[in-house]
C-alpha cells in the first residue's frame, strides 16, 4: 500500500515547521497575551490604548498556529477536502493562505523596515551585512503597564529599530568607529552593548535582497502576498452578494425589471472594466477601500449572467414551483431552492475571479493607481524594481514569479473545481 | 434575407448607440458625485482667466444641472471635451497624435495573435496527444497565466538589459531623423518587438487553446471517417471539411479579445514607454488632468463598442443562421 501526501499533511507540516522555527517568538506573543489580559482586567481604558492592529495580528497569527494544526487533525476524516492528495496547485495554494495568517511570523522584518539606507539597499538576494548592537536604556518595570510596553516593544517588529546599527566592520580604539559602504560613524565607546567583554555583532541576512529603500524584499512578499489576498477576497464577495442578488431580481420576477438590468449589464459588459476603474480611482483617490470595492463592483457581470439563466431555467421546474406553492419566501426559495444548484457554476466563476482581482490589483499598482504606497503590493514592487533593472534584477524577479505562480495555481484550481463538478468535460 | 440583415443592422446600432449614452451619462454621474469643485473637473486652475471663461460658457457650467447634463451629451458628441490642462490644448487634438499609434500596434498584435494560434493549433491537431501537442498545452496554459507587465518586464530584463540585443523603450532612435526610409521602418521593427511579443503571448495562448478544443471536437464527428473512408487525403479533409466548421467560434472570441486588447495595449505601452492612448490615459490620470481622462475614456469606449458591431457583423458574415437567434 503506497502512502500519498495529503492535504492535511502538509497543512500540518507548515504549522509545526513554523512553531519549532518561531518558538522563542510564539512563546514571547503567549506571554505578551498573558499580561495583557491582567492589565485588560486591571485597567480596562489602559488595556484598550495600546490594542492596534500589528497587536491583533500576532495574537491571531499565534492562537492559530496552535489551533489550525490541532483541527486539522481531529477533523481530517469529517471535512473531505483534508483527505485529497496533494499536488501542485493545492500546495501553492495552502502555502499562500500561510502567508496570509501568518504573516508576522514568517516575515523576518516589518515589511516597511529601514535603517541605514546606505548601508542595506539594494542587496542582492542571500547577503548578509554585520549587526552592531547599541545598548539600551532600560528602565525596570515599575508596573504591568510597563511590563506590557516593553514586552510589546520586543515582540511587535517595528519599521525602526534605534538600538541597531548595519555595518560592514567595526574598530575600537579610543572611540568606536563603524565603517559602512561609504561613510563612518564615530561613537562613544561605551555605547556599544558589550557582552564578556566582546561588542555583540550579529549577522542579518537578506534572503531575497533588499529594495531601494533597504527593505527586506522577502519580508515584502509574504506582505503583499496579504494585500494582495484581501483584496481578492473582498472585491470577490462583493462582486458574489451583487451578481447573485442581481440576477435573482432579473431573472425571477422576469419582464420589465429584467430587460433593464441586463441591458445595463450588457454596458458593462462591452466595455473593458479596467476605464472604469481607472476613471473611477482618478476621480476619488485610491485607498484600499476604494480599489476593494472598484474591483468588486467590476466583476459581478458573469456571474449575473450565469444566475440569471440558471433562475430563468429552474422556475419553470417542477420542484420550484411546488416549493412556491408550499408558500416559501423568496428569500428562502433563493437560498434553499436555487443556491444549492447553481453552486458549482458559481463557485468556478469566483475561483477564475479572484485570480483576475489579484492581477487586476497587481495591474493597478504597477501603473501606480493601486494601493502601491500605502501597502507593499507585488504590483507596486514590480513598478519599483523596473526602475533598478539594470542594478537590481532580484527586485523584478522575485514578485514576478511570486504572482505568476499565484495566478497559475487560481487559474488550475478554478479548472480543477470546474472538472470535478462536470466530469464529462475535457482538461 | 437581405431584409433581415438590414433589420438587424439597425438593431445594434440603435443597441450600440444606448450603450455609449448609457456611458457617456455614467461618466458625468461619476464626475459629479467624485469629491471636490465638479467645475475644477473641466476648468484647470491655471487657465487664463479668459479662456477659462470660454469653456465655462461651452460647458454650462454656470447654468442648471439638466442644462449642463444636457451640453456635456452634446459636447462629447460633438468631440468637444474642453481643454488638457497639462498640454493647453483641446483635448480631441491632444487624442489625435496618440491614437493612431494605438490602433497600429494593437491591429499588428491582433493579427499576430491569430496567425499563431491558428498555425500552433493545426500543426498540433494533426498529432493529438504528440510530442508538439502535448508541450504547447502545457505552454499555453503557463502563458496564459503570466500578466503582461510581468512578461514585459522580464523581457526586458533578458533581452535589453543582459543580452543588449533590442532597446527597451520608445518608439524610433533618437537619431532616426536623419535615418533612410527602410532604415526608418527597420528601426521601429526592432523597437516593437518587445512590446508586440508582450502585447500577444496571452492572446496567443487563447487562440490556441479553442482552436484546438474546437478542432478536436470536429475532427471526433462520423462525417470525418466517412470522408477518410472514400480515400480523401488529410490535407484535404482539414482544409475543406474540419476548418470551415470549426472557425466559427474563434470568431466570437475574437470579437471579446479585441475589447480586452485595448486594456492590455494600455499596460504594455506603460511599460516600453511608447506614445499610445494608454500611456496618455495613465499620465493624465497621474496628473489629475480630468477633462483628458474622460476624453480618453470616451474615445477608447467608442472603439470597443465599434469593435464589438463589427465582431458581430463577421460573425453574421460566416453564419447567416445567427441571424434569427440576435434578432430576438
Amino acid at each position: 500500500m503506497t502512502m500519498r501526501i495529503k492535504i492535511w499533511h502538509q497543512i500540518t507540516a507548515i504549522c509545526f515547521s513554523l512553531l519549532v522555527l518561531k518558538v522563542n517568538l510564539v512563546i514571547k506573543i503567549f506571554s505578551l497575551q498573558l499580561v495583557f489580559f491582567n492589565v485588560l482586567v486591571a485597567d480596562y481604558s489602559k488595556a484598550i490604548y495600546q490594542i492596534d492592529f500589528s497587536l491583533i495580528d500576532y495574537f491571531i497569527s499565534a492562537i492559530m498556529i496552535i489551533i489550525i494544526p490541532v483541527g486539522v487533525i481531529f477533523l481530517r476524516r469529517r471535512i473531505k477536502v483534508f483527505s485529497l492528495s496533494l499536488n501542485f496547485t493545492s500546495a501553492i495554494i495552502i502555502i499562500l493562505a500561510a502567508f496570509f495568517v501568518f504573516a508576522p511570523l514568517v516575515a523576518n522584518n516589518n515589511p516597511d523596515f529601514q535603517q541605514n539606507i546606505g548601508e542595506t539597499k539594494l542587496l542582492p538576494p542571500l547577503s548578509s551585512v554585520e549587526v552592531i548592537h547599541l545598548k539600551r536604556e532600560v528602565k525596570p518595570a515599575q508596573n504591568l503597564l510597563d511590563k506590557l510596553v516593553k514586552l510589546k516593544e520586543e515582540v511587535i517588529k517595528n519599521t525602526y529599530d534605534e538600538s541597531i546599527i548595519f555595518a560592514d566592520s567595526l574598530s575600537i580604539s579610543s572611540n568606536a568607529t563603524i565603517f559602512q559602504k561609504n561613510s563612518q560613524i564615530i561613537l562613544p565607546k561605551d555605547r556599544i552593548l558589550y557582552s564578556d567583554g566582546l561588542p555583540v555583532i550579529t549577522r542579518e541576512y537578506f534572503l531575497l535582497g533588499t529594495d531601494e529603500y533597504g527593505r527586506d524584499i522577502y519580508s515584502r512578499l509574504i506582505y503583499g502576498a496579504r494585500i494582495s489576498l484581501f483584496i481578492g477576497l473582498g472585491s470577490v464577495i462583493i462582486s458574489l452578494l451583487l451578481g447573485v442578488s442581481l440576477g435573482f431580481l432579473a431573472g425571477y420576477p422576469g419582464g420589465f425589471i429584467d430587460t433593464i438590468i441586463s441591458r445595463v449589464t450588457d454596458m458593462f459588459l462591452s466595455f473593458p472594466a479596467i476605464f472604469f476603474v481607472i476613471l473611477i480611482l482618478a476621480l476619488f483617490g485610491n485607498s484600499l477601500f476604494t480599489v476593494i470595492l472598484v474591483l468588486g463592483f467590476s466583476g459581478w457581470m458573469s456571474l449575473f449572467k450565469i444566475v440569471r439563466g440558471e433562475v430563468i431555467s429552474l422556475k419553470q421546474k417542477d420542484f420550484f414551483i411546488s416549493a412556491k406553492m408550499a408558500g416559501l419566501s423568496n428569500y428562502n426559495l433563493l437560498t434553499k431552492e436555487i443556491l444549492p444548484i447553481i453552486l458549482a457554476p458559481v463557485v468556478v466563476n469566483l475561483v477564475f475571479q479572484y485570480g483576475s482581482v489579484i492581477l487586476a490589483e497587481a495591474a493597478l499598482s504597477f501603473l501606480g493607481l493601486g494601493t502601491g504606497s500605502f501597502y507593499p503590493s507585488w504590483g507596486a514592487m514590480i513598478e519599483a524594481g523596473q526602475n533598478y533593472l539594470t542594478q537590481a534584477w532580484w527586485m523584478v524577479v522575485s514578485p514576478g514569479l511570486c504572482l505568476f505562480i499565484t495566478l497559475f495555481a487560481a487559474n488550475n484550481l478554478g479548472r480543477e473545481i470546474q472538472l470535478y463538478y462536470n466530469p464529462r468535460l475535457k482538461g | 434575407m437581405k431584409k433581415e440583415i438590414l433589420q438587424l443592422l439597425f438593431k445594434r446600432i440603435l443597441t450600440s448607440l444606448i450603450v455609449l449614452f448609457l456611458l457617456i451619462s455614467f461618466i458625468f454621474f461619476l464626475l459629479r458625485i467624485s469629491p471636490g469643485d465638479p467645475s475644477l473637473k473641466f476648468v484647470s486652475p491655471d487657465l487664463s482667466p479668459k479662456l477659462a471663461s470660454k469653456i465655462r460658457d461651452s460647458f454650462n457650467l454656470n447654468s442648471s444641472l439638466i442644462s449642463q447634463y444636457k451640453q456635456f451629451i452634446i459636447n462629447l458628441i460633438q468631440g468637444n471635451f474642453g481643454v488638457s490642462y497639462t498640454y493647453r490644448i483641446p483635448v480631441i487634438s491632444v487624442i489625435k497624435d496618440f491614437l493612431p499609434f494605438t490602433l497600429i500596434f494593437s491591429s499588428i498584435s491582433f493579427l499576430i495573435q491569430i496567425f499563431v494560434g491558428f498555425l500552433l493549433a493545426l500543426i498540433s491537431v494533426r498529432r493529438i496527444n504528440g510530442v508538439f501537442d502535448k508541450t504547447v498545452l502545457r505552454l499555453s496554459l503557463i502563458a496564459y497565466a503570466i500578466p503582461s507587465f510581468v512578461l514585459g518586464v522580464s523581457l526586458i530584463l533578458v533581452f535589453s538589459s543582459m543580452l543588449n540585443v533590442v532597446p527597451s523603450s520608445g518608439l524610433s532612435s533618437f537619431d532616426a531623423g536623419s535615418f533612410s526610409f527602410f532604415a526608418k521602418i527597420s528601426d521601429y521593427i526592432i523597437h516593437l518587438i518587445l512590446p508586440v511579443v508582450t502585447l500577444s503571448l496571452s492572446g496567443v495562448a487563447v487562440y490556441y487553446k479553442y482552436l484546438r478544443q474546437n478542432l478536436e471536437e470536429v475532427y471526433d464527428n462520423s462525417f470525418v471517417l466517412s470522408l477518410r473512408a472514400n480515400g480523401f487525403t488529410e490535407k484535404e479533409i482539414i482544409r475543406k471539411h474540419v476548418l470551415p466548421n470549426a472557425i466559427n467560434p474563434l470568431i466570437s472570441v475574437a470579437g471579446v479579445e479585441l475589447g480586452i486588447l485595448f486594456s492590455g495595449a494600455l499596460v504594455t505601452e506603460v511599460i516600453f514607454g511608447l506614445p499610445g492612448m494608454g500611456r496618455l490615459t495613465v499620465n493624465a490620470i497621474l496628473s489629475r488632468d480630468y477633462p483628458l481622462v474622460v476624453g480618453c475614456t470616451v474615445i477608447s469606449g467608442v472603439l470597443v463598442i465599434l469593435s464589438n458591431l463589427a465582431a458581430d457583423l463577421i460573425k453574421i458574415r460566416f453564419n447567416k443562421r445567427l441571424i434569427k437567434g440576435m434578432l430576438n
